[in-house]
């Protein structure tokens, strides 16, 4: 057993939940998308993103649009679609069950952290 | 230094170094390759791109005026990040694509056996265990090879049974370095150049150890005339046998099963180096000038080996290796489209076969030229007999140099070459071999036609010979040596034949020949008679005739014995002009006839000159001309059909005891007795021997004709001295009887 393999597993999991995440907060492109991801430590390569990004677009979950930049190519802005905010919400509601879970598996504390989440659950 | 192009690049103009291009087009080349099965991979690949575009765009900008470069690329590469390296969730039918990524970093096969799936010329057997032990899968393949021929076919059952047993799968290679044939270093198929670069000598060395032992082999068998002489086909027994008929073997072997290195891949494989985007490239220019160079050079060997012949005769030769060599070339392509292994190996064996063809073409034709070259020194002394004058000396040496000794001359060159890998950019060599063999040929054809002139004719002169008839009425022929001394001319070791074959004096200008032929016939009337015809050619009729006046057949009759000389001389002057004695005796029948048993070392031989050519024939023991084969040195008796041998020994023989006449000799308590008996036995000539007590008695009976009388009688005590006594007798009773 390789514990990378499992290792980018668990993150491949996580992936779209977490780039769904970002483009809810706003409108974004792929460039600053894996800015973000860099900042919370969870990296991700560009050959990764694009692919994934195109699928959920062709889901619909995802829409873009073009923007001309002065200094360069034009650039596919992301935004969530209707689909894709109701799919957002149902992989959060996911993540929490599996959150708890995991936790009261390995004996880490739960109460703190459910009570974090639903605060979040609240503002969507 | 570096070359600097101008891409579009996304509906932009980008600067950028060709070394960054090249890598750039590999990095969209294997992200293609990677979303092969993705769905909407040109978006994806486009947005990709987009991304590297935008990238060049701040990089430009940070140095205006300058361009990508390998570093820059490098970079975004590394931060994008390569297929293999893609989280890909749901791209499991990307990663199987990926079966030509560049470095194998990836899951190592798992530690059991199977038949590669991607690598195989007949089932990938021998591939699949080449993974399995991480070598190369063409040492496998050369192994299973060589004990498929040792072994009398094991390694084909093996084969099979594992093809039948292993299952399938897609195993990427792990092997750096690969045994490959080297294509541009090649003489027959590249093996030894592919060896060479594999074990990183020098080529030449490899090609030695091929070479070698077939050369000294073939030499040494040429030298034991065991090339021709000791077996039925003894040309591929030499190829095929012994040390240097395996190391043919072996090659033959690598030949087929070791693939040609075509592709730049494949050449860096060969030589063991890296193969990323630069060793390809310079490989592949490498390849590029070499194909230039190697177009040349084959235009310009190609004109040259044309000149060089020149002419069918060698051309043919040529021709055909030429000839096998385009359709192998041909073949190739065409072996390799079938894409099966088989054709390709049948396509190594045609090629095979028409090499050995060639070089069989081309060592018969060495053989010959040896074969002239010794004959021509041996007849040296002859050819002063057959050639007039000095301009058909220089015919003859022109073609002996010119017809044949060029063509060999100029292949061991070609081949010398071809070996050494030296290309030779003047026509000249090529020019002047061609010319020079056109003059031998010509050369040749006059001389041979000079020579056939002057057998043209044919012409006799016929001489009656006095004989008187013999006393007895029974004559004998005795052949004897002639005056003078003469040397034996052999020229092969023809131990077997007692045939001294044609004769010179010690002056060399005169030449004593053997063509002699004696008949005997039934004569007319009661006397013995006899007639020498002595038969010569010439240029024309006269001439001919002439030339048989010239020589003499000299004899002697000395009353029953008719003395013939074993040979008759002809000088130089006269020139052998196919000189012939035809020795006809007639003899009355009832009459008896001896001849000389050296009447078979006559040889007879004619050439006769008309217009379906030229037709040489000779006498054998066997032939009809001269059948005294059994008659030779026995007496005979002639009778309507001709001569009849008679077993029994004549009377008149009594002076000589020879081989063959009958002596009885009886032994006994009483004594010896020796009985000569003779056909009627009035003439039994008899000796006897008795031992009386210490006494040994000799009493010789002789008949009318012999005055032998004679008792003797010694006295001798002891049993030796009456053995001694015995034998002593013996001999001077032999002696007695010559009297």
């Amino acid at each position: 057993m390789n514990i990378e393999n499992t290792q980018s597993q668990m993150r491949k999991g996580v992936l779209e939940f977490c780039i769904l995440s970002i483009i809810k907060r706003g409108e974004a492109y792929p460039s600053d998308i894996i800015e973000e991801m860099k900042k919370a430590n969870l990296n991700i390569l560009e050959g990764t993103l694009y692919p994934l990004l195109t699928r959920l677009k062709n889901a619909d979950l995802l829409s873009y649009r073009w923007v001309e930049s002065t200094g360069g190519p034009p650039r596919k802005y992301f935004s969530l679609t209707e689909k894709g905010a109701a799919f957002y919400g149902e992989l959060y509601a996911t993540w929490n069950e599996m959150a708890n879970a995991v936790q009261l598996i390995t004996g880490n504390g739960d109460a703190s952290f459910n009570q974090t989440n639903a605060t979040n659950t609240d503002n969507v | 230094m570096k070359k600097v192009i101008n891409i579009n690049f996304q509906g932009r103009v980008v600067p950028i170094e060709e070394s960054a291009y090249e890598m750039l087009k590999e990095y969209t080349n294997s992200l293609r390759r990677y979303f092969a099965n993705e769905e909407g991979k040109e978006e994806i690949i486009n947005d990709i791109e987009n991304r590297i575009a935008e990238l060049f765009m701040e990089d430009l900008k940070k140095n205006p005026g300058g361009c990508i470069t390998d570093d820059v690329v490098d970079k975004i590469v590394a931060s994008m990040g390569r297929p293999e390296e893609f989280d890909g969730d749901g791209t499991e039918a990307a990663k199987e694509n990926n079966e030509k990524s560049f470095e194998s970093a990836g899951a190592e096969p798992k530690a059991s056996l199977y038949r590669n799936a991607n690598d195989k010329v007949l089932g990938g057997v021998c591939s699949g265990i080449a993974n399995q032990l991480k070598i190369d899968p063409t040492i496998v393949r050369v192994l299973f090879a060589l004990i498929t021929f040792g072994g009398f076919g094991t390694g084909f059952l093996l084969y099979i049974i594992l093809w039948i047993v292993l299952p399938e799968k897609g195993i990427k290679a792990t092997v750096r370095k690969r045994l490959y044939r080297n294509p541009d270093v090649k003489v027959f198929g590249g093996v030894a150049g592919g060896l060479a670069s594999y074990f990183n000598v020098a080529v030449w060395i490899p090609r030695l150890i091929f070479a070698l032992p077939l050369i000294v082999s073939l030499l040494s068998s040429v030298f034991r005339r065991s090339f021709f002489f000791d077996h039925d086909f003894g040309f591929p027994n030499v190829v095929f046998s012994g040390f240097g008929g395996t190391l043919t073997l072996i090659y033959i072997i690598l030949w087929i099963v070791v693939p040609e290195a075509k592709t730049a891949t494949e050449k860096l494989e060969m030589r063991g180096e890296k193969i990323d985007l630069e060793s390809i490239k310079h490989s592949v220019q490498e390849e590029l000038q070499g194909v230039k160079g190697r177009a040349q050079k084959f235009g310009q060997e190609f004109k040259e080996k044309a000149k060089e012949f020149g002419n069918e005769v060698s051309n043919k030769g040529k021709e055909v290796k030429d000839r096998g060599k385009a359709l192998s070339t041909e073949l190739t392509p065409v072996t390799q489209r079938a894409g099966s292994g088989l054709l390709h190996a049948l396509g190594v064996l045609f090629k095979v076969f028409f090499l050995f063809v060639s070089s069989i073409i081309v060592l018969v034709m060495t053989v010959l030229l040896g074969a002239v070259l010794f004959l021509a020194f041996g007849a040296y002394d002859v050819k002063d007999f057959i050639l007039e004058g000095n301009w058909d000396n220089i015919l003859a040496w022109n073609s002996i140099l010119f017809f044949m000794a060029v063509p060999v001359i100029a292949a061991v060159v070609w081949f010398i070459r071809r070996l050494a890998g030296i290309k030779s950019k003047s026509h000249y060599l090529g020019y002047a071999f061609g010319s020079l063999w056109l003059i031998g040929l010509v050369s040749m054809i006059i001389l041979a036609f000079n020579i056939i002139r002057d057998f043209k004719r044919m012409a006799s002169v016929k001489e009656n010979v006095e004989i008187q008839n013999p006393s007895k009425g029974r004559m004998m022929i005795s052949i004897d040596a002639p005056e003078g001394k003469y040397y034996d001319l052999k020229w092969f070791d023809d131990d077997d034949r007692d045939d001294p074959g044609i004769k010179f004096n010690a002056n060399e200008d005169s030449m004593l020949l053997n063509t002699v032929r004696v008949i005997a016939v039934p004569s007319k009337d009661s006397f013995f008679h006899a007639s020498i015809t002595k038969y010569a050619r010439g240029n024309n009729g006269s001439l001919a005739e002439g030339t048989a006046q010239k020589f003499q057949f000299p004899f002697q009759q000395d009353d029953s014995v008719l003395h013939i000389p074993s040979g008759f001389v002809i000088s130089k002057k006269e020139h052998f002009r196919n000189q012939r004695v035809l020795l006809l005796i007639e003899v009355p029948v009832g009459k008896m006839i001896k001849v000389d048993r050296k009447v078979n070392a006559y040889g007879w031989f004619s050439v006769n000159v008309n217009q379906s050519g030229i037709n040489i024939q000779s006498d054998d023991d066997w032939s009809e001309g001269s059948n005294w084969y059994k008659l030779a040195g026995k007496w005979c008796t002639m009778t309507e059909q001709g001569l009849v041998s008679v077993d029994k020994s004549s009377p008149d023989d009594q002076d000589t005891l020879e081989d063959g006449d009958d002596v009885e000799v009886q032994i006994d308590e009483n004594g010896m007795r020796f009985y000569k008996k003779s056909t009627d036995h009035k003439d039994d000539r008899k000796i006897e021997i008795k031992a009386k007590d210490s006494s040994v008695n000799i009493k010789l009976n002789a008949s009318e004709n012999g005055k032998m009388e004679g008792d003797e009688t010694e006295d001798v005590s002891g049993v030796t001295k009456k053995v001694n006594v015995y034998t002593r007798a013996m001999i001077s009773v032999l002696d007695l009887l010559r009297k």
